[in-house]
């Protein structure tokens, strides 16, 4: 018992270490003149983010995105359940099948409802 | 698998889905009522039919089926059934979402069986969050500021209490390295006094459950979102939240803490402690804090927190007697079967005149005596019953659960108990002297339909029922107080 947390004390301390040590070791390398150092405005730019945002970047989102994200997200989580039950669906024998298939009924039955409901209409 | 003893829970997953179908696609909203009716009623029968001397569990051990959860699932449907029917005129509030209000209803009553039946901390978790979140969607169906604002305060704080709760039973799976309830008390058992005060993480633990459990009944110091919850929700689903969200809490507290945490004794007097502890500041702060309410929704919430108070006398009785929990539990249940039927009673009754009059103020109620005098008369027993008085059935509720605590030497408990009771009986009738002396604002008849008076009737036929022949349900609580063990 002891040994695991020790195992994940150890762990936690490489963790730390290495953090602290890729951070300082640019410093330390600038302080002992190592690196040369020539800032320019293309040096210093946000870089391995993407573009530079061109105007605003509070945008407004239409509120439709909402829904649709609503509905991937059940259908998403449908998928994560899917892929193992797949997998092993001949260990798992009939009666997972069926089990499963209640599930795919219920989110289905969420899906109908956002269909009659309109949500899924642009407008 | 056994898959029969699941069918209450089925029939009612069934029926919600139905409803959701049927809002979709039938033009006449009355069938939705009569739908999630008739489902509470087969759900309701199956329970009554299951009710039998041997206790088995299903889903690996997940979910007992015994007298106890059964218990529970009865009271439920019953409750479930008792608000649909009550919120029969309501509903034109909310037209557009009536299938969506009665499905929720279904599905949280759902979650409030398998919260009762549950034997382990998983099931426990997830029960509890079909019950919560149906619970805060339904607070927010009015839509308007306030209801909107109580939405989103019991989100959030019942989103914290979730997570004390999760820590909780993290911090007892951690120490015992079992998540069922049978498993973690075996575990305990073969622990010494000297390592559980080794490593407090087990004590921590059980201390958080008691948090996130206080949360859901609404004890001091977890009862902040009762009273704005209860004035924004709409008033049926006040009554329900009341009722049996807290019912259902009582449940599982009892079912964890008597299964998990009911031996060995030094664990139990702890616990026992500090419910005792909790039952008193509840029992002071919720009455103390009535008196001046002047919204009837409001008041009836903080009432409703000293009568969590007056519950958990029982719960330190099982706690300090575990030898005698039977007794302890049966009381238990005999309280919250009256509880139920007694503030039931009381909101439909608010619901009934607030509907007409739009007003929560207890100044409106002035002269309803009068105006509306079977909702008043109604109103009266229910909040006599309240207080404790015969021949309702909250005297014989309060008596049965402060003689276990006499017997179990809690004499200082009961003493605080009765004290209580005393003050709560100033607000109570309060009420009940403004409808019956107070001027009326105008002559008018305030009128009821048929569906809610029907409600009303059943309530105070049980309040009067359970207050002059209690033997009857007490009988059925005793033998509900048979849990399934491992």
């Amino acid at each position: 018992m002891l040994a695991n947390y020790g195992l994940i004390g150890l762990f936690s301390i490489v963790v730390v270490l290495f953090t602290l040590v890729m951070v300082i070791t640019p410093i330390i390398l600038r302080f002992l003149k190592i690196v040369p150092s020539n800032p320019n405005p293309i040096k210093n730019s946000i870089f391995e983010c993407g573009m530079e945002t061109i105007g605003k970047t509070w945008v407004q989102f239409n509120f439709h995105y909402y829904f649709y994200a609503l509905i991937f997200l059940a259908l998403d989580v449908l998928v994560v359940f899917l892929y193992p039950w797949a997998v092993h669906l001949r260990q798992l024998g009939l009666f997972s099948f069926f089990v499963v298939l209640i599930l795919v009924f219920i989110v289905l039955i969420g899906y109908i409802y956002a269909w009659k409901k309109r949500v899924l209409e642009w407008k | 698998m056994n898959l029969e003893l699941f069918i209450p829970e089925i029939t009612l997953a069934v029926f919600a889905i139905l409803v959701i179908l049927l809002d979709l696609f039938v033009r006449d909203k009355s069938w939705l009522r009569l739908v999630s009716l008739s489902g509470l009623v087969i759900a309701g029968g199956v329970t009554v039919a299951m009710w039998g001397d041997d206790s088995t569990a299903i889903f690996n051990n997940m979910l007992a089926v015994d007298n106890f959860a059964l218990f529970f699932k009865l009271l439920f449907a019953g409750i479930a059934f008792l608000v649909i029917l009550a919120s029969t005129d309501y509903v034109a509030k909310f037209a557009r979402f009536q299938g969506e209000y009665y499905a929720l209803i279904l599905l949280s009553t759902l979650g409030m069986m398998l919260m009762a039946a549950t034997t382990d901390l998983i099931s426990l978790f997830v029960a509890l969050e079909l019950t919560s979140i149906s619970l805060y969607v339904l607070v927010g169906f009015l839509k308007d500021r306030k209801s909107t604002e109580a939405s989103l305060k019991y989100l959030l704080l019942g989103a914290i209490a979730s997570a004390v709760l999760l820590y909780g039973m993290a911090l007892v799976f951690g120490s015992t390295g079992q998540t069922q309830l049978g498993a973690i008390a075996q575990a305990i058992q073969s622990m010494s006094l000297e390592s559980v005060l080794d490593s407090p993480a087990l004590l921590m633990g059980i201390v958080l459950l008691i948090a996130g459990f206080g949360f859901k009944i609404a004890a001091v110091p977890f009862q902040m979102w009762v009273p704005d919850v209860y004035e924004g929700a709409p008033t049926p689903v006040t009554a329900y939240l009341s009722v049996a969200s807290k019912a259902a809490g009582f449940a599982i507290i009892l079912r964890v803490f008597f299964s998990a945490f009911g031996i060995p004794e030094w664990l139990s007097m702890n616990w026992g402690m500090i419910f005792a502890a909790l039952a008193v500041i509840s029992m002071i702060i919720g009455n103390v804090i009535a008196i001046p309410q002047t919204n009837i929704k409001r008041m009836l919430g903080y009432s409703s927190i000293a009568q969590a108070g007056y519950l958990m006398v029982g719960l330190a009785a099982i706690g300090f007697a575990p030898a005698i929990a039977t007794q302890g539990q049966s009381t238990i249940l005999f309280f919250l079967a009256s509880y139920a039927l007694t503030n039931l009673g009381a909101f439909i009754a608010v619901i009934a005149i607030s509907n007409k009059i739009n007003s929560d103020d207890i100044a409106d109620y002035a002269g309803m005596g009068k105006r509306a005098p079977v909702m008043a008369l109604a109103l009266t027993l229910c909040l006599i019953s309240l207080i404790g008085m015969p021949p309702a059935a909250g005297f014989m509720a309060k008596f049965y659960i402060f003689s276990t605590a006499v017997q179990n030497d809690l004499l200082w408990l009961v003493v605080i108990a009765v004290l209580n009771s005393v003050i709560s009986a100033y607000y109570y009738l309060r009420v009940v002297k403004v409808m019956w002396y107070g001027q009326p604002a105008s002559g008018e008849k305030v009128p009821s339909s048929g569906a809610p008076r029907l409600a009303l009737f059943l309530c105070c036929l049980g309040v009067l029922v359970l207050g002059i022949i209690p033997g009857l349900v007490m009988r059925l609580a005793e033998l509900a107080g048979k849990m399934f063990a491992f």
